[in-house]
């Protein structure tokens, strides 16, 4: 298994990547399955994940992915992209609309800035997570990558 | 309605008063349930449909990185409460579950972490965390509520840092008077726009 997987996997290398370059889309569709698997996956049980009652008492159209499962998407569409080398170095996102049991999401994301800093080969990336009902989660992250 | 939902697993109420006592106050330090294991990774992993073999592929993972990491996402999830045990209450892990204030419920809104090292399979991780600000009572789409700030401190079982997470966190109540949203004609002007909201 490891090794088809592993072939199947790109590698970018710092010294590569320009700034300006978009990363490839990343589509995944939220059926109810991968919203209660996205509770226990993560042990978090509050009920807005799993009650879709609860979540329309909270002003929710259904149920929606918790905080965890976007972040671990977001990470996903910058590592398909950079390679299992990354290291991320820091994610900050702002969840403006839920996504709920029923959407697809998807990822997209640009290079915004290419640098150094202490002594790290470092790339910074916009990316936005989005619905058939518009942007949802825009999010930045910082990369650390190796030099070929 | 909500507190009926949420009997297993109650929030605190009280006033802004009594949530703005709450702030800068350290807590202790609180250690994991579980420790870092590949199954939980798997599912976790399995959930996002990521290949990445730092998760996956032990050969890989142990030449990059000297083990199988665990994935940057489920840095909250290590610590989460157990449904039942036999000798501890089930207790939120986060202050910001803890604060006291008059909304039956909460969203997540905006969270920024700096990641300084990997976990590894059989870490243990602890937390400390505190309550920085309440925002004065504030009305967006969802409803009448106090927006969070916390900040949160982990470790690894070597007290090294692993990560450092700031989070905003928006705990309201639906006015019974709101209408649903499917349901506000489309020229009606917006209440407050929330800066942010979600899960």
């Amino acid at each position: 298994m490891s090794e088809q997987t592993t072939s199947q996997i790109a590698y970018k290398y710092w010294d590569e990547i320009t700034e300006g370059e978009a990363l490839p889309r990343v589509e995944m569709p939220v059926p109810f399955e991968r919203v209660i698997l996205d509770a226990a996956a993560t042990q978090d049980y509050f009920p807005g994940h799993h009650n879709p009652a609860y979540a329309q008492h909270q002003g929710q159209k259904n149920i929606y992915l918790n905080t965890m499962a976007i972040e671990g998407f977001i990470d996903r569409v910058a590592t398909d992209w950079a390679g299992p080398h990354t290291f991320i170095r820091k994610r900050s996102m702002n969840m403006r609309a839920s996504i709920y049991a029923g959407d697809t999401m998807v990822g997209e994301g640009t290079v915004e800035k290419h640098y150094e800093q202490e002594g790290r080969k470092l790339v910074d990336l916009s990316i936005l997570i989005s619905t058939q009902a518009g942007p949802c989660v825009p999010a930045q992250l910082t990369l650390e990558l190796p030099c070929k | 309605m909500a507190e009926e939902f949420n009997v297993p697993f109650p929030l605190e109420y009280g006033t802004y008063e009594d949530a703005l006592k709450m702030i800068e106050v350290r807590g202790e330090r609180k250690y994991a349930e579980f420790t870092v294991n590949w199954e939980m990774i798997k599912v976790y992993c399995a959930m996002e449909e990521d290949a990445n073999p730092s998760y996956w592929d032990e050969e890989y993972a142990t030449k990059q990185w000297g083990g199988i990491v665990a994935p940057p996402g489920l840095l909250l999830t290590w610590g989460m409460a157990l449904q039942w045990h036999p000798n501890k209450d089930r207790e939120h892990y986060f202050v910001a579950m803890k604060v006291p204030l008059p909304g039956d419920t909460l969203i997540n809104v905006a969270t920024s972490t700096e990641f300084h090292r990997h976990l590894f399979l059989g870490d243990r991780l602890s937390a400390v965390d505190r309550l920085i600000e309440v925002s004065e009572e504030k009305k967006t789409r969802l409803g009448v509520g106090h927006f969070l700030t916390t900040e949160a401190e982990f470790f690894n079982q070597k007290d090294e840092l692993i990560a450092v997470t700031t989070n905003n966190m928006f705990r309201y109540y639906v006015p019974e008077d709101k209408v649903p949203e499917d349901k506000v004609p489309e020229e009606s002007a917006p209440e407050e726009k929330a800066p942010e909201e979600n899960s």
